[in-house]
């Protein structure tokens, strides 16, 4: 059987945690490794190396969970600003003028 | 008056139909125009323009879906016409080929680097999404606050689904900085 490190030096692409585990040792993947993959992360979750990394370090551990918290929070935000009445009456004055729309009662939004 | 009755009958022509639709769905677009341009005063005319391609084209709405999907794509769409025709920057290419240095990765900041769980409030938020730059806002929006899928970015700014990716994953970035930057000034001010 092969080593983690023949299968490193075997194959260029293949990244050293991958290695690591295919010969079954465990290497710590390092925080700009785990950084690399983060936008995957975030959105479908780590794999078994990247949750290791997650338990031993505080630095990606907040990372992640800030990341996770803005997209989170962002899907909270509604919709609560009204636009000016300017905007309708622009939009009844435009399509009058262009003879679209028979006159609608003035009204404020 | 429900909303599909309020459809049929401004396709026809009816002018209180299309100002009920109007009254329904004005904060939605709204809200969207303004957060993707960051300005009231383009949020309102992109509004208007909307609503007047709205009306234009109201007749060949089939509801395949929602009629606030439709619309709200309609609006989008109107946005990125807008932007376009001004030269803002909506997905730099170059950016996401040449990383930034900022693109490193982070590093442990000290104790008073805590997690932002349970200290943004929506203005906060608001404002920092604001305060983007524009190619990165707009992905966010369109994303993270609209709900749209990477390959439908892609589509609609043209540009490929892993530029739009990066660039989300370049606005949540930046957006955890301004926010700590929010409340480490808030902090200040306190004491």
């Amino acid at each position: 059987m092969k080593t983690g490190h023949e299968l490193i030096v075997e194959n260029g692409q293949e990244s050293i945690a991958a290695a690591a585990h295919n010969a079954g040792r465990h290497i710590q993947m390092n925080c700009a490794e785990f950084q690399r993959d983060l936008p995957l992360i975030i959105d479908t979750g780590g794999t078994e190396h990247q949750e290791a990394h997650l338990r031993t370090c505080a630095v990606c551990r907040d990372l992640v969970s800030d990341l996770r918290y803005i997209a989170e929070q962002a899907k909270l935000l509604i919709p609560m600003l009204e636009p000016s009445p300017k905007v309708w009456e622009g939009i009844e004055e435009k399509l009058k003028s262009e003879g679209l729309v028979k006159p609608v009662r003035a009204r404020n939004t | 008056m429900p909303e599909s009755e309020a459809i049929e009958r401004a396709k026809s022509g009816d002018g209180q139909c299309f100002e009920a639709l109007y009254t329904m769905h004005k904060r939605r677009v709204y809200s969207l125009c303004l957060r993707m341009t960051g300005n009231t005063a383009e949020a309102e005319d992109l509004t208007q323009e909307a609503f007047l391609q709205l009306y234009r084209k109201i007749a060949t709405f089939r509801g395949e879906s929602a009629f606030s999907t439709w619309l709200h794509r309609l609006a989008v769409n109107v946005v990125l016409m807008h932007l376009r025709k001004k030269g803002l920057p909506e997905v730099s290419l170059q950016e996401t080929l040449e990383p930034a240095e900022e693109d490193g990765p982070k590093k442990d900041f000290g104790s008073q680097d805590q997690v932002l769980a349970g200290s943004i409030d929506r203005v906060n938020l608001e404002r920092a999404i604001e305060s983007l730059p524009p190619g990165y806002r707009i992905i966010f929006v369109l994303h993270d606050i609209e709900g749209y899928e990477h390959n439908e970015i892609a589509e609609m700014m043209g540009c490929s689904i892993g530029n739009s990716k990066s660039q989300l994953h370049k606005a949540r970035m930046k957006l955890r900085d301004l926010l700590k930057i929010t409340r480490a000034e808030r902090a200040a001010s306190k004491r």
